[in-house]
């Protein structure tokens, strides 16, 4: 994978795109417990000015739990509250744009079966 | 544990208790040290997530008598391999059954992290390590010549100290990092994000609709073909007592140049006509995701340095052809306790003494293997489409084989032969074999 302004993206053909359904993904987060740190984000836009000139922003469709939005203003928006800390935004941004960190410990995720 | 200017001192720490760390601390407790266990979760097993099973070899190398002490299998497998799905919704399986896969204890179960992970850590507990949960470790302290001699924690006057730290602080290695281990995170093309459902239903379900006489039997699948839309991935499917847990990995770097949705991709693969049926009336337990490191041998980190070891998906200890890690990180665990024992029976805890964790792993099946798939990562990169070609080749194949279309049978193998050439140019097909041979062979 291509990084920084060389990253592209690719095409799925149409009829694979169009075999993908569409899936509201609160109803599966209902699913998971958190233990929520709300004195603390784990994730943080190091600079937002490198996520305005990307391009394709990745990060809105891969991450498995939707933690990044597009906002009105144009912005990044991170749920850090949803995240369950796979780490695939942390390698998979091709900015490596965003800091990463652990929760504070016995915060995030806590998986009842796993 | 000794207080001594207010400084906390162990024999030994232990960052994470997963399989690896919970191992480790096992082993060194047992061997007469005083050993924190640190996890950052509000319990062990809180943060992981699998598709997969529990291999009991591993199990029994640090635990003999773990069929006494209960442990939270869901179902063993006694069934287990790949399951072939076509676009028009037919089903081609290669499996094993029965015979050595149904014997008490199985070679492997199928489990609940969550609930395994708890009882794995209470067994290091039983043996006398102080589990310390809801603590982020998040640097390491060292000496005036560099060698590491404790952590430093999230906690307020959080830092702890022991002249050996065993790492298992799994695929996102920030730590191993911190200690030069590796100088890179690990590439997107070299991991796999995984995410699954766990879907509750009955016990008698289950078993009616995977052929199961009851719970004592279960099924373990990779599920290729129509799965990753010919993209490099593959599915799963795994039987609990009253849950299957049904998902695939995608390797990260096509989810992101892709811009796929995880969940999107899921919940294609659960409308397939083979899985939906399986999964029909189903409740959601639990939906997750969790990278796999399956870059391999040229992925790992060294694996020691002065003070500290590494084990478990933090090494990239992974063999993804044969779908182990967990037994591995078991093991890996056992052997950097061992050195840690010797390492305190020399006083001495320098990089050269725990070398012999490399040499250990050497000796017995992790290093020897991820030796021999070195190249293995490198040919699925290589082959994009390995995973999904074959397989709907040998479903479409046997599909042919086994209908009747009132034909001259002559044409049956030319068709046969049409629908991998079809896919693949025959000279290119026999070289997929070769390379493939190569790289699981290692030569």
């Amino acid at each position: 994978m291509k990084t920084g302004d060389a990253f592209s993206i690719k095409e799925l053909l149409p009829e694979l795109q169009e075999s993908l359904p569409d899936v509201y993904v609160d109803d599966l987060l209902v699913s998971l417990k958190y233990f929520i740190d709300e004195a603390q984000a784990h994730l943080k836009i190091k600079d937002h000015a490198v996520c305005a000139r990307c391009q394709y922003k990745p990060c809105i469709d891969f991450c498995p739990v939707s933690v990044y939005t597009l906002a009105h203003d144009g912005r990044i928006h991170i749920a850090y509250q949803a995240c369950v800390e796979c780490g695939s935004c942390r390698v998979g941004c091709p900015y490596k744009n965003i800091e990463w960190t652990l929760p504070r410990g016995g915060f995030g995720v806590a998986y009842k079966f796993g | 544990m000794n207080t001594n200017n207010e400084k906390i001192y162990f024999d030994a720490i232990v960052v994470g208790a997963g399989l690896a760390g919970s191992a480790a601390a096992m082993v060194m407790a047992r061997g007469g040290l005083n050993v924190a266990l640190i996890e950052r979760g509000q319990k062990a097993g809180g943060k992981n997530y699998f598709g997969g099973a529990i291999y009991t070899h591993a199990i029994r190398e640090v635990l003999p008598d773990f069929m006494e002490r209960r442990p939270p299998f869901e179902r063993p497998v006694t069934e287990a391999g790949f399951w072939m799905l076509s676009k028009d919704g037919s089903l081609a399986r290669m499996t094993v059954q029965g015979g050595k896969l149904d014997v008490e204890p199985a070679d492997a179960y199928t489990a609940s992290r969550a609930v395994f992970d708890a009882w794995w850590t209470e067994q290091a507990q039983q043996a006398g390590a102080l589990l310390i949960p809801k603590t982020t470790v998040v640097d390491f302290i060292r000496d005036s010549a560099g060698q590491v001699i404790g952590v430093t924690t999230d906690r307020a006057q959080g830092d702890v100290y022991a002249p050996v730290v065993i790492v298992c602080e799994g695929v996102n290695n920030l730590l191993t990092q911190k200690l030069g281990l590796i100088d890179h995170d690990l590439e997107p093309a070299h991991m796999a994000l995984a995410f699954k459902q766990v879907i509750a239903l009955p016990m008698d379900t289950i078993n009616a609709r995977f052929g199961l006489p009851d719970e004592k039997h279960g099924v373990a699948a990779s599920v290729l073909g129509d799965v990753s839309m010919g993209l490099p991935g593959m599915g799963f499917v795994y039987t609990n007592k009253t849950s299957v847990s049904v998902g695939l990995g995608l390797m990260l770097d096509v989810a992101v140049e892709y811009r796929l949705k995880p969940y999107e991709v899921l919940q294609r693969y659960l409308r397939h006509p083979v899985i939906a049926p399986l999964i029909k009336g189903g409740q959601l337990l639990e939906y997750g995701a969790h990278l796999i490191p399956e870059g391999g041998y040229h992925d790992m980190p060294k694996l020691y340095t002065g003070g500290a070891m590494v084990a478990g998906d933090a090494a990239s200890m992974v063999n993804a052809l044969h779908w182990e890690g967990t037994n591995m990180a078991i093991v890996a665990g056992k052997l950097a306790a061992e050195t840690a024992l010797e390492a305190h029976q020399r006083g001495d805890f320098s990089a050269q003494t725990l070398s012999h964790y490399e040499a250990r792993l050497k000796e017995g099946f992790i290093l020897k293997d991820m030796k021999q798939y070195r190249n293995f990562a490198h040919f699925l990169e290589m082959h994009p489409n390995f995973m999904q070609a074959y397989p709907e080749f040998i479903n479409e194949a046997l599909e042919q084989f086994f209908s009747a279309y009132g034909q001259p049978k002559k044409r049956l193998f030319r068709n046969m032969l049409g629908s991998l050439t079809s896919r693949r140019q025959l000279f290119r097909a026999m070289g997929d074999m070769v390379s493939m041979g190569r790289a699981v062979m290692g030569w």
